[in-house]
């Protein structure tokens, strides 16, 4: 009886301590910079055109009816679109999607993230963790 | 039909090895039952890899609590609590300098549990120190080291170093100026024979010091090589190392006939309480397969009265011992942080700069010489502690506290030598200095071989020199020797944590240190 | 057996215990949770975790948003507790920087004693509240900072010309609203038409129209024509050319940080550049001063500093007192106000340096770094203030200190009347060798032929005493020197010592003196004295000294000649 009362409890904190120890590798804060992009477009910026932001992944646009980001990030596994003529190209697996994010070919399974955008002065800021419907431009 | 019939009973049977699987995997896992009779015991004992270490069979007096005071086990607990510690440390720990020191403080201030795990890594160090040390003590003043366990002490040795060795390359890895100043200081004293072959002037044909040092650090100062060594033997090396001793160490208890005890220990633990049936047909032969074993087999026409089955009788007491070393490290990670000073600068050196705390005995003797205090007399002690088993070839007492010719008040005498020299050389060189502050041209090999630590080593030598003729026995003397050498690492490494203050000045209390 | 199964109960019940305990410390009692607890956002409570601000190019990771939310990226509209409130408008969003770039602490940590850096062994503490500005100084070298006075009538330029009626700076102003006429795109539409004057807080870093001038006085008459009483003929005015400079002054040094650009002033105008090099600047007596705001106060001796072991309370004391905080210094006791001392000190504490990206590096410490810009204005009063007024003090009356040789006073209108342009300016730039005096055209951080010439016009402008014309050569005396030597021996060795080197009076045996001075220089200060200083005129007779003829004078003259070829 006290044996086994003393075994469970041994087993009963181990199995505490395991949990404990389990959290440790899920991580508290992550080490990435901030998601707020603040950009400014060149003023010779054509509609159609993507601007973008060095060392980010997406295309900021202008035409006349106001300023939208789509994101780059290939919504297949993550590899960074190439901004085309025609719309966006993935140099993974071949997925292509048109001028407004939606897929014409390759396995992506959805259309490309279209992000929110705020008008900050003349800058814009691009938020890469909000996502907005298609279609969705802002004016200053 | 008939195919349909034989699908059908094959179908039948796939359902049935599908259901008996986990009885199956249960049964393969655990072979031969639940631990209930002798039988089983054994067999729960030989068939599990991580047991059969153990012998099936423990002599009573190994279990009697002072007979080892759990010390080994308790030192293996701390080992396997640094390793689990350690392990989940690595998910975070980035060795490079100043990155280290930001990932030390990402895991004190974000990583879940992160302060608590590396706060119990820390404390589980220094149980592992202390207990390893005690153990050591242990078996010396049981004089456990006879034959035939004279080489499973030499192991003992390297074990001691090797964790030595774990504990000194853990302590650079935070990266700041308690480890900087540290290891600086250690690598140092890897190059201390240069001190020897400078006087001589042999340095530039034969530098094992400048080797040693190149080695340690990959580079001619503390910098990223050196982190990333460290790191490589902290993690990897010396805990493979550790493994692998401890493993043979396990075994050759085992093959040198478990703990030795006194060869009347049946006598004065009295008959048992019961007896065991399953040997009564024939008390006289052996019960196990030591007969392939060479050498004494202590079962052998002795009968199995006097010992019980490791299964559960030693497993409780292992295993209550390893949750006791685990409490005693939460608490004491619960009440006391690691410390973490400011990032490593190698411009500014810490004042004082102090190594670990069982380190800070060999920095009293270091502030006398780089290399007597650092390299020579460890290496002396090293090896006299090597050479116990094979000078002392004596058989009386074997097993028992204080065994040996003289025994406690032998001892007795010896901690008040020990305690004795030591606090009057250490008082007599701090109050009135030493050669170089008296003869300020004297030469370094004259300081190197002529100081307080070399004259407190000769000191006991001579001391247990006078026993062993006095006792006309190897015994004594080693006895003598041990305890003063353990009386003067303990009021060194006290001297050197609270005694000394910046520039290793002497003060009676840390409060006293000048304000800076 | 019995005893080890208890055992083992007993360690594994602890050792459970234990662990609650620890789990509850992590999940409960941590303040960033208390903190985060109070906080609402638009859609309710805030999620409690940690937050931080991380931007690789600066290197920083500032966890300080997990107390002070709303400064996080995205979490503006957090409120609750004080803590968690977003910051004050500033130049740089902390969203975008993080916080301890500018403020100092620890960012890595996640409470308060330890983030704030009031613990051991934290190197980098966050600069004392009303100091913040400090931390500007860590990226920036602002340049073209004139001294306190300058400073002052620049401002007064400012004020005195009504700039404020619709311009605001540091708060201040802006109140005269009209017709908007010079909304610029993106600004919200203003509540009431005003004329909103453009914001003139950051000016100096941002720039201007270098034709705001004609333009205003274009406006000006525009709008007088069709309306009676419009902002622009009430208050705007023609402006002198002198004050336009000073406006400029004032503006060059709006560069949205006052209160640093006031203390910087007050360094400039208390001579510390005199014996201290700031950014390869200065003298080189004292140490050198570029990143002793930076100075981890683990290092630093309070033994002699009262209160709390922080670098402010250092260099507050080390202001009042230099001899008492640092043992052995040789630095004066300026006789600084309790005012002036703060100033100093938040000056001092913003005299740090990071290691910056290079897309991070601001325009102003590239032109200090790269073009040789100064951080001073090259004013003479300004100069004066900043590298003379240490030792001859600001009123160029001189400094005496216990134990230190005498500063001379050199705005003596004696010695202004007498002497040239080139004398003084030979001075400032070869200095007095073996004396304090340095060469400020010889040391490194020395001062530019320019700079040298409006201090010396400067010092003729504040006395109104101009350089006298001399018709004779610089050498004309031809008298006896061996008579000269036995005079000098008599009458003029108690004071200057037997072979020149001085004493009470100063050192004569000096090349630079002797060489920039001319004869006519030495005979009338030997004849006529100098005023308010031991050296009375050998002319005039006096029954406590000998009186000299003019011919023994020049004999004197001769004899101080005489030095010029021997001594080095």
């Amino acid at each position: 009886m006290l044996g086994l009362s003393s075994l469970w409890m041994t087993a009963g904190s181990m199995l505490f301590a395991l949990v404990g120890a389990l959290r440790l590798p899920r991580a508290a804060v992550l080490d990435s910079p901030s998601k707020r992009v603040r950009v400014s477009l060149p003023e010779t910026l054509a509609a159609g055109t993507a601007f973008v932001p060095p060392g980010r992944s997406m295309a900021v646009f202008r035409d006349e009816d106001g300023v939208f980001a789509i994101s780059t990030v290939c919504t297949h596994l993550g590899c960074i679109i190439k901004p085309t003529a025609e719309g966006f190209e993935c140099p993974c697996h071949g997925s292509r999607f048109a001028a407004d994010g939606s897929v014409t070919r390759g396995p992506a399974p959805q259309p490309l993230r279209w992000l929110k955008v705020s008008a900050s002065g003349e800058q814009w800021i691009v938020d890469e963790a909000a996502v907005v419907p298609a279609g969705t431009k802002v004016n200053a | 039909m008939k195919s349909a019939d034989a699908s059908g009973s094959a179908l039948g049977a796939f359902a049935d090895n599908l259901r008996a699987a986990p009885r199956r995997i249960r049964e393969g896992a655990f072979r031969g039952g639940a631990p209930h009779t002798d039988r089983t015991r054994s067999t729960f004992v030989f068939g599990n890899v991580f047991l059969h270490l153990h012998s099936v069979r423990v002599h009573r007096w190994s279990l009697r609590w002072w007979t080892t005071a759990g010390l080994g086990i308790a030192s293996v607990a701390a080992f396997l609590i640094t390793l689990v510690t350690g392990v989940l440390l690595m998910f975070y720990y980035k060795p490079y300098p100043d990155v280290a020191y930001a990932s030390i403080k990402d895991i004190h201030f974000v990583v879940p549990t992160g302060r608590f795990m590396r706060n119990i890594h820390r404390w589980a160090t220094n149980v592992m120190v202390v207990t390893v040390i005690l153990h050591m003590a242990r078996v010396f003043y049981t004089a456990a080291y006879r034959s035939p366990r004279e080489f499973n002490w030499l192991i003992g040795l390297a074990l001691l170093v090797t964790t030595l060795g774990l504990s000194f390359t853990g302590y650079l890895l935070p990266w700041d100026q308690l480890a900087y100043w540290a290891i600086t200081i250690g690598a140092n004293i890897a190059q201390s024979p240069r001190e020897v072959t400078d006087a001589l002037g042999v340095t530039d044909m034969f530098d094992p010091g400048g080797l040693q040092r190149l080695l340690l650090l990959g580079s001619d100062t503390v910098g990223p090589e050196a982190l990333i060594r460290f790191y490589l033997l902290h993690v990897m090396i010396l805990p493979l190392g550790l493994t692998m001793l401890l493993a043979v160490h396990f075994w050759r208890v085992r093959k040198d006939g478990g703990l030795a005890r006194p060869s009347d220990a049946d006598e004065r633990l009295g008959p048992p309480a019961q007896t065991y049936p399953v040997f009564t047909e024939a008390p006289a032969k052996t019960y196990s397969l030591a007969a392939v074993v060479r050498g004494r087999t202590e079962a052998v026409n002795r009968g199995p009265e006097n010992t019980l089955p490791s299964m559960p009788h030693l497993f409780y007491a292992e295993l209550a011992v390893t949750m006791l070393t685990v409490a005693v490290c939460l608490a004491l990670a619960l009440v006391s942080d690691a410390p973490l000073r400011e990032v490593a600068n190698p411009l500014v050196p810490e004042n004082p700069a102090k190594a670990p705390w069982y380190f800070l005995g060999l920095q009293e003797l270091v502030s006398f010489s780089a290399f007597m205090g650092g390299i020579g007399i460890p290496a002396i002690v090293i090896l006299g502690l090597a050479l116990i088993p094979y000078l002392d070839r004596e058989e009386v007492q074997t097993g028992d506290w204080w065994g040996g010719p003289g025994g406690w008040p032998l001892v007795r005498r010896s901690i008040a030598v020990g305690l004795g020299s030591v606090l009057a050389l250490e008082a007599f060189a701090i109050r009135f200095g030493w050669l170089r502050e008296w003869f300020p041209a004297i030469p370094q090999l004259v300081v190197t071989f002529v100081n307080p630590a070399t004259i407190l080593t000769l000191a006991y030598g001579a001391y247990s020199v006078w026993l062993v003729r006095r006792h006309a026995s190897a015994r004594a003397g080693a006895l003598g020797l041990f305890t003063c050498f353990l009386c003067g690492f303990l009021v060194l490494t006290v001297i050197g944590t609270h005694f000394r203050g910046p520039n290793w000045v002497f003060y009676w209390s840390p409060a006293d240190w000048p304000r800076h | 057996m019995q005893k080890n199964k208890l055992l083992l109960l007993a360690s594994s019940f602890t050792t459970l215990l234990l662990l609650v305990i620890a789990a509850g410390q992590e999940h409960f009692g941590k303040e960033w949770r208390d903190i985060q607890g109070q906080g609402r956002g638009e859609e309710g409570p805030i999620p409690v975790q940690l937050r931080q601000i991380v931007n690789p190019a600066l290197g920083t990771s500032d966890r300080c948003v997990s107390c002070h939310v709303a400064m996080a990226p995205g979490e503006e509209s957090v409120a609750g507790s004080p803590v968690l409130h977003r910051h004050t408008p500033a130049a740089h969003d902390p969203a975008d920087y993080g916080c301890t770039v500018c403020h100092g602490g620890q960012g890595l940590a996640t409470e308060k004693t330890d983030a704030h850096g009031d613990v051991d062994f934290w190197p980098q503490p966050m600069l004392p509240p009303g100091m913040s500005q400090a931390g500007c100084g860590t990226c920036h070298a602002y340049v073209g900072i004139p001294g306190a006075g300058v400073l002052a009538a620049s401002r007064g330029a400012f004020e005195r010309h009504s700039c404020l009626a619709c311009h605001r700076v540091d708060g201040r102003g802006g109140v005269q609203r009209r017709a908007s006429t010079l909304r610029r795109r993106g600004t919200p539409q203003p509540a009431s038409p005003g004329l909103d004057g453009p914001e003139l807080s950051r000016v100096g870093t941002t720039g201007y129209d270098a034709r705001w001038y004609e333009d205003h006085l274009a406006k000006r008459a525009g709008e007088a024509a069709d309306q009676n009483a419009t902002p622009w003929s009430t208050v705007f005015h023609p402006i002198g050319e002198a004050d336009r400079a000073a406006l400029h002054t004032y503006l060059a040094t709006r560069v949205g940080a006052p209160n640093l650009i006031e203390a910087k002033a007050t360094f400039l105008s208390t001579g510390c550049l005199g014996c201290h090099t700031v950014g390869g600047v200065g003298g080189e007596e004292g140490p050198d001063l570029t990143r002793v705001g930076d100075k981890d106060p683990g290092q630093v001796d309070f033994a002699h500093v009262p209160g709390s072991r922080s670098l402010a309370a250092w260099n507050l004391e080390h202001f009042r007192s230099p001899g008492a905080v640092a043992p052995g210094s040789q630095m004066p006791v300026l006789g600084l106000t309790e005012d002036q001392i703060r100033k100093l000190t938040f000056y001092v504490l913003s005299l740090r340096r990071r290691d910056l990206p290079g897309s991070y590096l601001p325009k102003d410490r590239l032109r200090v770094a790269r073009f040789g810009d100064r951080e001073f204005t090259t004013d003479g009063a300004t100069i004066f203030g900043a590298f003379c007024s240490g030792c001859h003090g600001l009123d160029g009356l001189g400094r005496r200190s216990p134990g230190l040789p005498a500063f001379p006073s050199i705005a003596n209108p004696d010695f202004l009347s007498r002497v040239s342009d080139d004398f003084v300016a030979a001075t400032v730039r070869l200095g007095r060798p073996g004396r304090r005096m340095p060469g400020w055209s010889r040391i490194a951080g020395g001062l530019r032929p320019d700079e040298i010439t409006a201090v010396v016009s400067y010092l003729r402008t504040r006395s109104g005493i101009a350089a006298p014309s001399d018709p004779r050569p610089k050498r004309w005396v031809q008298g006896d020197a061996r008579a000269g030597e036995r005079l000098f021996a008599s009458t003029c060795s108690g004071c200057h010592g037997a072979t020149g080197q001085g004493g009470e009076g100063p050192a004569l045996n000096n090349r630079v003196l002797l060489d920039a001075a001319t004869d006519t220089y030495l005979a009338d200060t030997i004849g006529k004295g100098r005023r308010g200083t031991a050296m009375a005129g050998f002319l005039t007779s006096s029954p406590a000294r000998r009186t000299l003829a003019a011919a023994e004078i020049e004999s004197i003259v001769a004899f101080l000649r005489t030095w010029q070829e021997n001594v080095k």
